[in-house]
Parts: C-alpha cells; sequence; structure tokens
C-alpha cells in the first residue's frame, strides 16, 4: 500500500460515504456515510503524513464534505433526494454549467502559456455574451451571432494585449481595468439598444444536438441532448493539447512564457506570439460568454457572467495550465453549480445559500493547489525593451 | 537619469514600486491628464452612439453639485447645489473609507479587490447591530456598530491575507470568491424566509430588513436629515484618511509594510515577517472597506434590501479610487471626490433624462473608470513627461556649459 | 595578401539615457581566429555584442560581414545573417529538452505536428560533427551548466553561424570543463568558423585568443596579438595603470570559533538536496573563503545559515547560541551579518531612501511603543554615510539612484554597523569598480583583524584567495577540501570539480 494508492482510496471513499446515502442506494442510515468517511480520512491522513500532501488534503477535505453530504441526505425526504439526485440529469446540467468554464480556461491557457497574466476572462466572456446575443438578434442566426461574439472578443482582447505586451502595463491591473470596461461597455450598449425591455424572447438560439440513444441508461439522459457549443467545448480540450503540445506553434507559444529571451534569441517574435495567444484567449471566452446568452438562458443581462470568468481562471490553476487539467476542474465546479440548481427542492431560502457553492469550491481548490502549482516561468513579466 | 522610470526597475517589479516610480516620474500632473483623457474617451462614446458629450457632462455637473464651491453661483442655485454636495459627500466618504482598503493593500504589494465583500459584511454586522439593542444610549449604539462592521470587514479580508501568508494562494482570486459568497450570505440573510429578514407582518413578501433604531442613525450635521443631509461619516473617513498616513509612515507596522510591498525578497531578508503582514494588511484593510458599509448602512440606507446588495459596487469604484490616487492619503480623497461626484451626477435623482438616460450614464461611469484603471496600468503619460523633463535639464546645462 | 575580415564594427555608439556604453568602437574580426574581447565589468563588451545580435540598435556606427554593410534589427535577422551568440544567462528554456530547445524557431515537421524524431536525429548529428557531446531528450533543467553551454553552442551553429559570440562561457565552468571548451573552439575554427570570446579572465584570453581588443568605459583601447602580451600587460590596457593583484594585510591570529556549522543539509526550491552535511567553522579574527563553481551550494548555504531557508538536518551555532531554527530575525539578532550576493534583491529596497535602507537593520531598536520616526533614522544614516563615505546622495536620496558602488557601501554600512560576530559576505564586490572593490577588500580585513569572523563567499577565485586565511571548497553541496590560499589553481580547479587533492 504506497502512500499514493492509500490517498486515492481516501478520496474514491470519500465520495462513497456521499453516494451511498443517495439514489440508487440511499441507505437511510447515517452510519454508513460516517463509517466511510472516516476511514477515508484515515487513509487520507496516512498518505499526507508520507509525503502525499495534496492527495491526502483531497481526501480528508473530501470525506469531510462526503460525510456532511451523506448525513444530510439520510436526513432528508426519500421522494426529495429522488428529486435532486438524478444523476443522468445532474450530469447532463454538470456538461451545461461547466462549458462556459471550460472555454474559458481554455482561452485562459493560450493567454498565460505565452506569458501573459489574464484575469479579463470575465470581461471578455462578457463581451462574448452580449456581442452573441446581439448579434443573433441583428442578423437573424445564431451562426453569425457566434462568429461576431468570437471578433468581438478577440478585438477586446487586443486591448489586454496593447497594453500588456507593447506598453508593458502591470497585466493585473490592466485586466481589472478592462473587466470594469466590459460591464461599462455591454451594459451602456445593452440600455442603449434594448433600454427596458430586454432582448427579445425571439433570440435566435444555438441549436442542442440529439443523438439517438434515448434508451440507453444513464449515457443517453446525459449526452443525448446537449448544446451544440457544449460539443465544441469538449473537442476543444483534445485539440487545444494537440496544438499546445505536439505543434511548432505550440511549441514557439510555450517558449515565449517559459523563457521569452530564449525564445526572441530563437528567431521568434514574442510580441506576435503574445498579442496571437491574447487574442485567442479572447476569442474562447466570448465564445462562452455567447454559450450563456444565446445556448444557454437565451437573453442577456446586465454583468450576466457573475464571475464565471473568475472561476474559470481558478479551473485555469487548478488543473495546472493543462486542457485535461481544466476540464477536470472544470467539471467539478459545473457539479457543485449543478447541484446547487437542484437543492430549492429542500429548502427555498436555503437554496439561495447554496448559490454560494461554486466559489467556495474554488476558494478551496485554489488555496490547497497553488503550492505546487508552477506556472510558466515567465508569466507576467513582460519582455525588456532596448 | 535613465531613459525611463521603467529602467530603474527590476522585471518583476511590485505594483507598490512602479506605482511609486510612476509617481516620481509624473507628479500629481499624470492622474490629472489621465483623468481628461478618460473623459475625453467616454466623450467618443457618448457621440459615438449619437449623443451629445458637451451637453452630457455639463448635466452631469450640475448634479454634483460641485458649483457650491464656486464664489459666483448665485444664491438659487446655491441651494440646490448645496444639495446635491450634501450628496456627493454621501457618496465620497464611503468611497475614501474603500479606496484606503484598496490602498493600503497595494503599498504591501498586495491586490485586495474583495473591498466589495469586506463591505457588505462591514454593513450588515452594523445593521444587526443597529437594528438590536433598542435602548442604547446613541454614542455607545454607534460606537459598538462602528466596531462590529470594522472587525467584521477585518475578519473576512483576514481569510484572504490568512490564506495567502499560510498557503500562497492568490489574493486576487480569493478576494473575488469572497466577495461572491459575501453576496449571496447577504442575499440569504434578507431574503423571503431568510434571518434577518424585517419582521413587519405586512411586509413578509419583501426582502428587505428592518430598520435599524434612531438611536443608530448617524447625526446629520449639513442639511435636512429628512432630504439625506450629510452625516457625520465625512469626518469618520476623513480620520481613517489621517491614520493611514500615520501608519504608513510614523510606525514600525507601516514600514514593514512598505518594506515588503517594494521588496518582499529584502524585507525576509532583514527578518520582517512577511506572512504577518499580510494578514495583518489584509485585516487593516478590511476594517476600512468595512466601515464604509457602516457608515453607508448607519447614515442613510438605514435598512438592506436584497437588491441593495446585489447592484452596490463601492468596493469595485474604490479600485479605480485607489490607483487614480496612486495609493496615497491625499491622492485617494481628491479620487473618491471625482468619483463621488460623478455617481451623484448621472444618478437618476439629478440627472435630467431628456439629456441623457440615467442608466447610460452609471455605465458611462463604469467606463470612465476602467479607462482610468487602464492608464494607470502603463507609463505612457510619465514617460512623456520623463522625457519632457530630461529635455529640459539638458537644455540647461547646455546654455551653462 | 588582405582578405575581407569575417566581421567588422565601425565606431559603434551605443547610448542609455546620458549614460555611454560604447563610444566609436572599432573591432574586426578576421576569418577563422579567435578574438578575445577583454574589459572590467561595465566595460561595455556586452553591450558590444549585443548591438551586434540585434538586441540593441546602435546609435552611430556600422556594421559589415563580409565586407558587406548589413542593418541587425532583431535577433532573428542575425541569425539569418549567420551570427550566433552564447550569453551568460542561457537562453534555453528549462523545462524543455533539449532537441525542442534546439529546434525552436526552425522546427522539422511532419503534417501539422512537431516532428520530434528527426529532431532528435539532427541534435545527434550535430553533436557527433562538431564534438559536442549531448543527450537530446534530457531536459535542461536537469542538465549541468556544463551540458548547458553545449547545447547553447550547439544552437548556434544548427543554424548556420559563421560568426559564434561567447560572453564569458568559462565564468560557470571548471578549469577542466573550460579546456574542454577551449578544445572544441580550435576545431571549430579548424572548419571556418570564427569566434569572438568575452572575457575579463586575463590567464583565459591569452591562453585561447589569437588577438585580443580592450575595452575601457565604453572605449576601445588596443587591438593586440596575444603572441607577446602578458597578464600584466594586458592588465594595464585593461585599466590603465598598474595593478595591485594581491592586497596586503598582516598576519592574523584566530582566536574561539563564532560561527559553527555541523552536518548541516537543506534543501533547494526544487526540493533537490543542495547542502548536504556540511560542516565547518569560522574563528575569531579569520576570514574563512568559501571557493566554488556557482550553483554548487553555496547560496542555499548561507540562506541556511541566516535562517532564510529550513534546514533538514544539522545545526548552526553563533557564538556558542543554536540557531539552527530560528527565523532571520533572531538569527540576525544573534550576531551575524549578511551582505547579500544580490543587493538588489535581498539587499536593499530601492525605492526606500538610504535612511530608511540602513534601518532594516534598526528600526526594531529606534521605535518606541510601535512609533517610529523619520528623523531618528536619517540622524543614524547620516552618520553612517559619511563614515563609509557614500557618494551620490544622502538620507534622503532614493537607493535606487546611487551607483553600484555607493550601493554596496550602504549595504555594508549598515551590515557592518550592527556590530556582529560574523559576517557573511556574500559576492561582495560583484559589479564594482576597482576603487569600490579595493575599499570592500580593506574593510574585510579591518573587521578581522578586530577580532570578528568573516565568511567570504566568492566566484572569483583570485578574491578568495587575496583575502581568505583559509580557502574550503564546495563542490555539489559539500565540502570537499581545505586548501591554504597559496595552493596553486590548478589544486584549486581540482577540488571544485570534486577531484581528490594532495595538501602538503
Amino acid at each position: 500500500m504506497t502512500p499514493k494508492r492509500a490517498g486515492w482510496a481516501g478520496a474514491a471513499l470519500a465520495v462513497l460515504a456521499f453516494f451511498v446515502a443517495v439514489p440508487p442506494l440511499m441507505l437511510r442510515s447515517p452510519v454508513f456515510p460516517v463509517l466511510l468517511g472516516l476511514i477515508a480520512i484515515g487513509c487520507g491522513a496516512w498518505a499526507y503524513a508520507r509525503g502525499e500532501k495534496r492527495l491526502g488534503g483531497a481526501a480528508i477535505a473530501g470525506a469531510a464534505f462526503g460525510i456532511a453530504g451523506g448525513v444530510a441526505s439520510t436526513m432528508s425526504g426519500e421522494a426529495n433526494l429522488e428529486r435532486v439526485v438524478v444523476w443522468g440529469a445532474l450530469f447532463a446540467a454538470t456538461l451545461r454549467y461547466a462549458t462556459p468554464l471550460l472555454f474559458g480556461a481554455l482561452g485562459g491557457l493560450f493567454s498565460e502559456r505565452s506569458g501573459v497574466i489574464n484575469i479579463a476572462l470575465e470581461g471578455m466572456m462578457l463581451v462574448g455574451a452580449f456581442f452573441g446575443a446581439w448579434g443573433a438578434d441583428v442578423t437573424g442566426s445564431w451562426l453569425l451571432g457566434i462568429v461576431i461574439a468570437v471578433v468581438a472578443g478577440a478585438l477586446f482582447a487586443a486591448i489586454h494585449a496593447i497594453f500588456s505586451v507593447s506598453l508593458r502595463a502591470d497585466q493585473i491591473v490592466s485586466g481589472a481595468a478592462l473587466n470594469l470596461l466590459a460591464i461599462g461597455i455591454t451594459g451602456y450598449l445593452y440600455v442603449d439598444i434594448y433600454g427596458t425591455a430586454g432582448t427579445p424572447d425571439d433570440l435566435p438560439q444555438v441549436p442542442d444536438i440529439s443523438l439517438p440513444i434515448e434508451s440507453i441508461p444513464f449515457f443517453g439522459d446525459v449526452f443525448g441532448q446537449l448544446n451544440l457549443l457544449v460539443w465544441l467545448g469538449l473537442i476543444m480540450v483534445p485539440l487545444t493539447w494537440l496544438l499546445v503540445f505536439r505543434t511548432p506553434l505550440g511549441l514557439r507559444l510555450r517558449s515565449a512564457g517559459e523563457n521569452p529571451l530564449a525564445a526572441e534569441t530563437a528567431g521568434l517574435s514574442v510580441v506576435r506570439v503574445r498579442y496571437l495567444a491574447v487574442m485567442t484567449s479572447g476569442a474562447l471566452a466570448a465564445l462562452g460568454g455567447a454559450f450563456l446568452s444565446i445556448g444557454f438562458v437565451n437573453s442577456f443581462t446586465q454583468n450576466m457572467t457573475a464571475g464565471r470568468g473568475f472561476i474559470a481562471l481558478a479551473a485555469l490553476i487548478f488543473g495546472r495550465w493543462r486542457p485535461w487539467g481544466a476540464l477536470a476542474a472544470t467539471l467539478l465546479f459545473g457539479f457543485g453549480s449543478a447541484l446547487a440548481q437542484r437543492l430549492p427542492v429542500f429548502s427555498e431560502s436555503g437554496a439561495v445559500l447554496f448559490q454560494a457553492l461554486p466559489y467556495v469550491l474554488t476558494l478551496i481548490a485554489v488555496t490547497g493547489v497553488v503550492g505546487r502549482s508552477i506556472p510558466p516561468a515567465a508569466l507576467g513579466r513582460p519582455l525588456a525593451k532596448s | 537619469m535613465s531613459a525611463t522610470p521603467d529602467d530603474e526597475l527590476p522585471p518583476d517589479a511590485t505594483v507598490a514600486a512602479k506605482l511609486s516610480a510612476y509617481l516620481r516620474g509624473g507628479g500629481i500632473i499624470t492622474p490629472l491628464i489621465t483623468v481628461v483623457v478618460a473623459f475625453l474617451f467616454g466623450g467618443l462614446v457618448v457621440l459615438a452612439t449619437g449623443h451629445n458629450p458637451i451637453s452630457t457632462y455639463g448635466a452631469i455637473f450640475d448634479g454634483t453639485g460641485l458649483n457650491w464651491l464656486f464664489p459666483w453661483t448665485s444664491s438659487t442655485e446655491r441651494e440646490i447645489a448645496a444639495l446635491n454636495l450634501q450628496q456627493t459627500l454621501l457618496r465620497t466618504a464611503p468611497l475614501i473609507l474603500a479606496g484606503l482598503a484598496v490602498a493600503f493593500a497595494f503599498r504591501c504589494g498586495l491586490f485586495n479587490i474583495g473591498g466589495q465583500g469586506q463591505y457588505i459584511v462591514g454593513s450588515i454586522l452594523a445593521l444587526w447591530i443597529g437594528v438590536s439593542f433598542e435602548n442604547m444610549p446613541a454614542f455607545l449604539h454607534i460606537l459598538l456598530a462602528i466596531i462590529g462592521g470594522a472587525l467584521a470587514g477585518a475578519v473576512w479580508a483576514g481569510i484572504a491575507g490568512a490564506l495567502k501568508a499560510v498557503a500562497g494562494t492568490n489574493e486576487v482570486i480569493s478576494t473575488i470568491m469572497l466577495n461572491w459568497i459575501a453576496i449571496w450570505i447577504g442575499v440569504w440573510l434578507f431574503n423571503r424566509g431568510g434571518p434577518l429578514q424585517n419582521t413587519n407582518p405586512q411586509q413578509q413578501d419583501v426582502p428587505v430588513s428592518d430598520d435599524i433604531v434612531e438611536g443608530a442613525k448617524l447625526p446629520v450635521f449639513w442639511g435636512d436629515p429628512i432630504l439625506q443631509g450629510l452625516h457625520i461619516g465625512i469626518f469618520i473617513a476623513l480620520a481613517a484618511v489621517l491614520v493611514f498616513w500615520v501608519i504608513l509612515h510614523r510606525t514600525v507596522l507601516g514600514y514593514e509594510v512598505r518594506a515588503v510591498g517594494y521588496n518582499p525578497d529584502a524585507a525576509a531578508a532583514a527578518g520582517i515577517s512577511v506572512a504577518r503582514n499580510y494578514i495583518v494588511v489584509m485585516a487593516i484593510c478590511g476594517a476600512f472597506a468595512g466601515l464604509a458599509g457602516v457608515i453607508d448602512v448607519l447614515g442613510w440606507q438605514f435598512r438592506i434590501a436584497t437588491n441593495d446588495i446585489r447592484i452596490n459596487d463601492v468596493g469595485f469604484t474604490a479600485i479605480a479610487v485607489a490607483l487614480l490616487g496612486r495609493n496615497t492619503a491625499i491622492g485617494v480623497v481628491f479620487s473618491a471626490l471625482l468619483f463621488g461626484a460623478l455617481i451623484t451626477g448621472t444618478s437618476v435623482r439629478n440627472l435630467d433624462p431628456t439629456i441623457f438616460e440615467p442608466a447610460l450614464a452609471t455605465n458611462l461611469t463604469l467606463v470612465i473608470q476602467g479607462l482610468v484603471v487602464l492608464l494607470v496600468s502603463t507609463d505612457l503619460l510619465v514617460v512623456y513627461l520623463w522625457r519632457l523633463r530630461r529635455r529640459r535639464l539638458s537644455s540647461r546645462k547646455a546654455v551653462a556649459a | 595578401m588582405t582578405e575581407v575580415p569575417a566581421l567588422e564594427l565601425r565606431r559603434i555608439t551605443k547610448r542609455f539615457g546620458t549614460l555611454v556604453a560604447n563610444d566609436a568602437v572599432d573591432f574586426e574580426l578576421r576569418r577563422g581566429e579567435i578574438h578575445a574581447l577583454l574589459g572590467e565589468n561595465g566595460a561595455g563588451k556586452s553591450t558590444l555584442m549585443n548591438v551586434l545580435y540585434g538586441l540593441h540598435q546602435p546609435d552611430e556606427g556600422e556594421i559589415l560581414l563580409d565586407g558587406k554593410p548589413v542593418e541587425i534589427n532583431s535577433p532573428r535577422e542575425a541569425i539569418a545573417l549567420g551570427i550566433g551568440m552564447v550569453h551568460q544567462h542561457f537562453m534555453l528554456v528549462p523545462v524543455m529538452t533539449v532537441a525542442e530547445n534546439l529546434v525552436l524557431g526552425a522546427e522539422p515537421r511532419s503534417g501539422p505536428l512537431l516532428d520530434y524524431k528527426s529532431a532528435a536525429e539532427r541534435v545527434r548529428e550535430l553533436s557527433r560533427r562538431y564534438g559536442l557531446a549531448v543527450d537530446p531528450d534530457a531536459r535542461v533543467e536537469d542538465l549541468g551548466v556544463g551540458s548547458q553551454q553545449r547545447v547553447e553552442i550547439l544552437r548556434a551553429l544548427f543554424r548556420g553561424a559563421k560568426v559564434l559570440v561567447l560572453d564569458e562561457p568559462t565564468a560557470v565552468l571548471t578549469a577542466q570543463e573550460a579546456q574542454d571548451l577551449f578544445k572544441v573552439l580550435r576545431g571549430l575554427t579548424e572548419q571556418g568558423t570564427s569566434v569572438v570570446f568575452i572575457s575579463h579572465k586575463l590567464n583565459e584570453v591569452l591562453d585561447i585568443a589569437d588577438r585580443v581588443t580592450v575595452l575601457r568605459r565604453g572605449e576601445k583601447i588596443d587591438t593586440v596579438p596575444t603572441e607577446g602580451a602578458t597578464e600584466r600587460s594586458l592588465a594595464r590596457l585593461m585599466v590603465g595603470r598598474d595593478v595591485l593583484l594581491r592586497v596586503e594585510k598582516p598576519e592574523h591570529r584566530p582566536g574561539e570559533p563564532l560561527l559553527r556549522v555541523e552536518d548541516l543539509s537543506a534543501r533547494d526550491d526544487r526540493g533537490l538536496p543542495a547542502v548536504r552535511g556540511v560542516t565547518f567553522e569560522v574563528r575569531a579574527g579569520e576570514i574563512v573563503g568559501l571557493a566554488g563553481v556557482d550553483a554548487n551550494g553555496q547560496s542555499e548555504l548561507i540562506e541556511t545559515i541566516v535562517g532564510l531557508r529550513k534546514p533538514d538536518a544539522g545545526t548552526v551555532t553563533i557564538d556558542g547560541r543554536d540557531v539552527t531554527h530560528l527565523g532571520p530575525r533572531e538569527t540576525l539578532a544573534a550576531g551575524i551579518s549578511h551582505i547579500a550576493e544580490d543587493r538588489h534583491r535581498r539587499g536593499l529596497v530601492l525605492e526606500f531612501d538610504l535612511a530608511e535602507n540602513i534601518g532594516l537593520r534598526f528600526y526594531r531598536n529606534m521605535a518606541k511603543m510601535g512609533w517610529l520616526s523619520p528623523r531618528k533614522l536619517a540622524a543614524k544614516a547620516r552618520g553612517l554615510l559619511r563614515e563609509f563615505d557614500v557618494r551620490g546622495g544622502d538620507a534622503d536620496t532614493r537607493a535606487g539612484s546611487l551607483s553600484g558602488g555607493n550601493q554596496q557601501k550602504v549595504v555594508i554600512a549598515r551590515e557592518l554597523n550592527a556590530d556582529p560576530k560574523v559576517i557573511i559576505a556574500a559576492q561582495p564586490t560583484r559589479g564594482l569598480d576597482v576603487g569600490a572593490i579595493e575599499f570592500v577588500h580593506r574593510r574585510l580585513v579591518e573587521e578581522r583583524d578586530a577580532g570578528r569572523g568573516v565568511l567570504l563567499v566568492s566566484l572569483e577565485l583570485e578574491e578568495i584567495r587575496s583575502l581568505s586565511d583559509r580557502v574550503l571548497v564546495m563542490y555539489e553541496g559539500e565540502i570537499v577540501a581545505e586548501l591554504p590560499p597559496s595552493s596553486s589553481e590548478e589544486d584549486f580547479g581540482m577540488a571544485m570539480t570534486g577531484g581528490k587533492v594532495e595538501v602538503s
């Protein structure tokens, strides 16, 4: 039994502690979650003490949540549980909630791998949300709406590129400024164009893709009726991995973020690489925002991204600046949101409190991780001029 | 003298070091020019969407009440201007406090975007204290609320500081997450069925709290309390400015804060505990921001509704306030005044919708804020002035030689 | 018969603000020669070559390659023209493999993907051709410094460099590795490459170069053939006067041990062992030199001693007091002073004025109940600034505006005034001009004569040998030898590379 195996065992037991109390098992005695959770904590502590700090800590934290969730479930009504914990629907919702986060995180990956900190993913997402809705409205086509959103996001991101790369501004301050600008500009245009009536009800929507797998249990529920952009997001993960880690372009991107002087002396234009990377991040984040407005909610309201851009950034860090890691993180946060959405069944006013769940999860995730998470070496440092 | 002030800075200089260099290079002129340029761009936005920027800015200015300060204003205009100026200062006071919360963090090399969350928890605790303790004498009641609100803010910000000190968590992300958590806690508290919802049987479907007790309200010293005159919160804010300056420049803590802010490696080598400073600094920042929430609740809001929590943005405006003011005491005061005036001038009460729609104007101020922060992030203007100054110096030398 | 020179720089001038780094410098490189560029720190050698490589644009002057004038606006253009440069600080991406680093910018493809196999093959092929052994699949950060340098050279050759510029290449090499490098260079020149060799080490220049160009304070002084030149003649050209190559110092009489390090072990930032069971002591009234090639654990050792790094095992004792697990604050208070190797990073807060910088050591004692008066700080600073003859400003001047030498004086003033028992001086004369170096050396000897213990850590063997009473050699985290300072350079070189040395 190596510490690593013990850690993973602890994590698995933690999940099990929660799982036994909900459908389909729905064991009613709190003994089960508590017992499983304690064993999980034991495994986790053992792993932690033997050097697997991250895994051990995650197992212990997970066990705490597992016990809490499991015991709470044993105290809830069976009917309620059956309504909330519909795994198929839960996972489908997870994918839907994760998609804007995923686009944002992948966008952030490009920017940060090239060495430019991007905390303006929130603003870029919002720009995409507005211009996606407005574009779809004006052209009557969801496809053109997406195109306009992506172009708007890239152009908006170009401002960040200009200030961060060419003018060597402090990248965090510049990012914060862009977030303010995004809220202001989209809000301004929204009020100016749509006034108090809001976006029209018949806004062209990005279509869902129906797969003929209704009859397959669980997978049919999860994958049978997902939006086009959700699929696009999932496809982007292996594509991003290929591009960044297996092509010359990706090699140059990463060199700009690890040692820009090395890239320069190899004959690359770091400035050009960073511009392209930042604008790509804007385009991707905007795609996530467009999904929000014309793929999910079907309207635009002021500041509708509600901090998702920052959760996306956290997912990126949690995922160690890798596409598959980002996917895992966004699925986790998406699951938190999906769960929070169904909890009003239990308690109306309590449900409001659960809206804070994704942010709490993010906070815990970022705290437990940053110590070991190594960003691109040159992240945040502008290239010195001569 | 180097080619640009940046040449003297190492590439990984902290924000505090950079802004200090810009301050040296550009003096007070740069913030002024920054504001002018931001307003110019704002005017362009107004123009591009088919409105008249000059009359818009004029209408906004009329609403700020700043014309009260001019000796040539007529006495009838003066009456209205007085009312408007009271409003402006009402807005300025919390901005000063929240601005100090951001500035103090910057001086230590920390980016405190969590002012909003700290403001909220401060206002919640102040409200709760103000609603309870009905028979407490006014002075004690207010004092208790102030201490409670400041403590609440300090603890909220201290979480982020502790996370950074112990786990190295990036404070940008942690404070933003704490913002949203605070917002949702606030919405939950005052929502229908929430623990702090009002106890009025006729208002049970309204998500708002009880009103605070009369004795807990901050006394008004200028204007009519019924018309929301100016309360003593402004003095609390100015006192905080003094405390800010004194801590930074006359105490051991301030010395350590500035050292860590400029160069954490040198500070550590000198035996300064960087981690401990992070926690203490964030706590102090949280106290400032919490205090902002306190004076708003006790000064003119008197109650909190879930909607108030959602739309309030004092903590975010404070970022622009601090950066424009270059994280200095005086800078924060004037910067807060500017933005306070903007908010008042563009409010529904004061802005004539036939000239410019207030909802548009609110977003316009956000754009201006964003532009200000964007311009502050680089040294463009500073470099330009730096080169001007060098040219003047060298030409003087050539004349003397 | 006059052949067209491979490279010619005519009247190159480069200014940085009011500082003239290169003043109408002429430089000529013949084909197939090894031409050394010699000068002190700050003489303008690196700047000149950075102009050649397109990293800087010259304000005046022109560059000719094979007799044709060219304009070089970026490293990309320099590479295209056949100029390759190996910098002092390697321009490699640490997390990538040798092959990836080599092909960056000119990657072989198979379809849209990177053809890694042929990249690795290219590396092996070049490796064979030029006699530079490297493993294409190794990650650069795992390689030793000598290997990294080989990769850098290969990188330049991979891009078809006909003119190869090496900037202080032996700064990070041991004596043996330097000899290997020289062999490689001679092989390259036989194949037609022309080499520019930047250095400030007189003996190496005489060893490897055909001709030497000496720069001083941005100006070219002279170009001489190395045949017939001596260390003394070159030194005179470099500095402008007869240079004292040894420091005068009286006999020393060591007393009680003031610093005792026993079996100390610590890890570096990556978690790898950097200090391995180090044991030594510094007695009162002696200067102990710590010699070694860069990155052999010296920095981590110092950090552990002063409390900036947690040790895994062992003890540190200052005048009998165990400070092993104490933080920097308590350790400094126990009687140790630290002149940091990077004064911009650990030594000074550049944005603070001089009074506040000096206050870094004393502010706690000068504060009353948390209150700190700037006037008190300034008064104390003024006295110290006068005593140490710091020029360029006074108590309220920003530290960043002082010259390097004066900045170092401020650091030394502060650290010595704390009345320490032990002084750790790490690279104390890095980046200083000759006058400042003499001052620092004199001061260290004075402190030693006053009964303090000095641990001198330096990469300059000359400095160690001339100042120390005894010398410890550090290699890969261990103290491998103790040698008398009069030992030969060969003996030191052997010890610094882990070889066994017989001490008579």
